[in-house]
C-alpha cells in the first residue's frame, strides 16, 4: 500500500507544489526506463560492433545520461527543501511579529478592566471578558503555529529535567475543568500516589496535557463521560484520557498525528481547531523520550495515552 | 518607600500601558524607547528594577544588560528582560549575562509581571 502510495505522482506532485515531471517518483521511473533503455542498446552495440570507441562512447552516453537526469531529481529535492525552509521561517517571522499586538491587547484589557471594572454593568463586563478569552485563542494559535514552525526546524528545544508529573496533571485538569464546567460532562481523575518523577520539560508537557485533554471535552457530547488516570507501569508513566464521545473513522486513524490533520468527525462536531494539538504533542513527547498512542472506535469513544520516562534516582 | 522602575520597550503602547498599570500598582516608572537612551538613564535615575525588552534599537536588550552588569555602579540592580523571543538560546543567554527572570509577553499577565517584580524587589 506505502508502495503505491509512493508512486502515486499526482498526489506527490500537489502535496509537495510541483509539477508531475518534477516529482521524485516520476524522475526515478525516468531514470530507470532510460537505464534499461541504455543497456540493451550498450548490448547490441558491443554484439555489432568489435571496435572498442563505440563502446567507449556508448558508456560515456549512459554515465551522461544518469548524470543529468540525477542532477535534475537533486534540483528538485533541493528546491522542495528551500521552499519548505523559507516557509517555516515565514511562519516563525510572522508568529513573532504576531505576538506583539496580541500582548499589547492582552496588557490593554488587563489595564482597562483595572481601571474600570467597578463602573462596568455586567453585560459589559462580559464583553469585554469575550475579547480576552479571544485573544488569549489567538496568542494560543500563534503560540502553536511557533512551535510547529519550530519542529519542522528542529529547533524545538526541550528541557530534560526531573519534575512532578503528578502535579502538573493535578494543576492541568484543575484549569480544563473550570474552563468546561459549563458542559455536562461527567470527569473523573485518578492519580496513582506517591508516583516518582518523570524526566521531561514540565512546561512543555502541559501543552500535551491540555491537547488531549481539550480534545476528549470537544469530542464528547453532553451527558457523556471522559476519565483521566496517571499511573506507573515498568519504567514509565503513562498518563490517559479516555471517552465516550465521537470517536474516529476507522479509515482515518492512520493519519490522527499528522500536521493539519482533522478527521471527518471532528469538522462534523466541533468547527473550530487547526488540526495541530496532536501533531505537536507528539513531537513534545517522543522528543522526550516518551510514547504517544491511542485507540478509538467510531461513535464509541477513544483512549488516548502518552508516557514519560521515569527519572532516575541522584546518587548522593 | 515607594519603588522606581525603568522601563526600556520601544513599542510605544506597550510601553504606555505597562507604564500606567505599574504606577496604578505605586511603582515610580521612568521609560526610555531605545536601548540606548535607556543605558543612559540608569546611572542617573538609579532604578530600583529595570524591565528590559530585548529587540531595541539602536542597541539590543542583550547589549544594555551587559553593560548595566558590567558597571560596578550599577551591576546590583535587578534586570528583567521582557519579550517576545523565547528560544532556549536566548534564555540561557540572558541568565549568563545576569538577567534576574525572563518573562515572555505573550504568555505573562501585567498582573504576573507585578508579582514578579514584587517578589523580587522583597515587597
Amino acid at each position: 500500500m506505502k508502495i503505491i502510495n509512493d508512486f502515486n505522482l499526482k498526489r506527490q506532485a500537489d502535496e509537495l507544489g510541483i509539477k508531475v515531471w518534477q516529482t521524485p517518483g516520476f524522475l526515478f521511473i525516468i531514470m530507470g526506463f532510460i537505464a534499461v533503455v541504455i543497456m540493451t542498446a550498450t548490448y547490441c552495440i558491443s554484439k555489432n560492433y568489435d571496435n572498442p570507441q563505440v563502446l567507449v562512447v556508448s558508456e560515456c552516453l549512459v554515465v551522461a545520461f544518469i548524470f543529468t537526469v540525477g542532477t535534475t531529481i537533486s534540483r528538485s529535492v533541493e528546491r522542495i527543501a528551500s521552499v519548505n525552509r523559507m516557509k517555516s521561517e515565514f511562519v516563525s517571522v510572522a508568529s513573532h511579529q504576531l505576538r506583539t499586538p496580541l500582548s499589547a491587547i492582552k496588557w490593554e484589557v488587563e489595564l482597562f478592566l483595572a481601571k474600570f471594572k467597578e463602573g462596568l454593568n455586567e453585560d459589559q463586563f462580559k464583553k469585554i471578558e469575550n475579547i480576552a478569552k479571544l485573544n488569549m485563542k489567538m496568542i494560543r494559535l500563534v503560540n502553536d503555529l511557533l512551535d510547529v514552525a519550530r519542529i519542522d526546524q528542529n529547533r524545538l528545544i526541550l528541557k530534560k529535567q526531573a519534575f512532578n508529573f503528578s502535579k502538573v496533571t493535578r494543576e492541568m485538569m484543575d484549569e480544563i475543568i473550570s474552563a468546561n464546567n459549563s458542559r455536562h460532562i461527567s470527569f473523573n481523575l485518578d492519580i496513582e500516589k506517591d508516583l516518582p518523577e518523570v524526566m521531561g520539560d514540565g512546561e512543555k508537557i502541559k501543552l500535551a496535557l491540555d491537547n488531549i485533554t481539550s480534545n476528549a471535552f470537544k469530542y464528547t457530547t453532553s451527558g457523556g463521560h471522559i476519565d483521566v488516570r496517571l499511573f506507573k507501569k515498568d519504567k514509565e508513566v503513562i498518563f490517559e484520557v479516555k471517552d465516550n464521545g465521537v470517536g474516529i473513522p476507522e479509515e482515518q486513524i492512520d493519519r490522527v498525528f499528522e500536521k493539519f490533520f482533522r478527521s471527518d468527525n471532528a469538522t462534523k462536531y466541533q468547527t473550530e481547531g487547526t488540526g495541530l494539538g496532536l501533531y505537536i504533542s507528539k513531537n513534545i513527547v517522543e522528543q522526550l523520550g516518551g510514547r504517544i498512542w491511542f485507540q478509538s472506535i467510531e461513535n464509541v469513544g477513544s483512549k488516548f495515552s502518552f508516557s514519560l520516562p521515569i527519572a532516575k534516582k541522584q546518587k548522593n | 518607600m515607594t519603588k522606581k522602575i525603568l522601563l526600556i520597550e520601544d513599542d510605544i503602547d506597550l510601553q504606555q500601558t505597562m507604564a500606567e498599570y505599574l504606577s496604578r500598582e505605586a511603582f515610580d516608572v521612568v521609560s526610555a524607547m531605545d536601548g540606548q537612551a535607556g543605558l543612559e538613564m540608569v546611572q542617573p535615575e538609579m532604578p530600583d528594577a529595570i524591565l528590559l525588552d530585548v529587540i531595541l534599537p539602536k542597541m539590543d536588550g542583550f547589549k544594555v544588560l551587559e553593560a548595566v552588569k558590567s558597571n560596578e555602579k550599577t551591576k546590583n540592580i535587578p534586570v528583567i528582560l521582557l519579550t517576545n523571543l523565547e528560544s532556549m538560546e536566548d534564555i540561557q543567554r540572558a541568565f549568563e549575562k545576569g538577567a534576574m527572570a525572563y518573562l515572555v509577553k505573550a504568555d505573562f499577565r501585567l498582573e504576573d509581571v507585578v508579582k514578579k517584580l514584587k517578589e523580587i524587589l522583597k515587597m
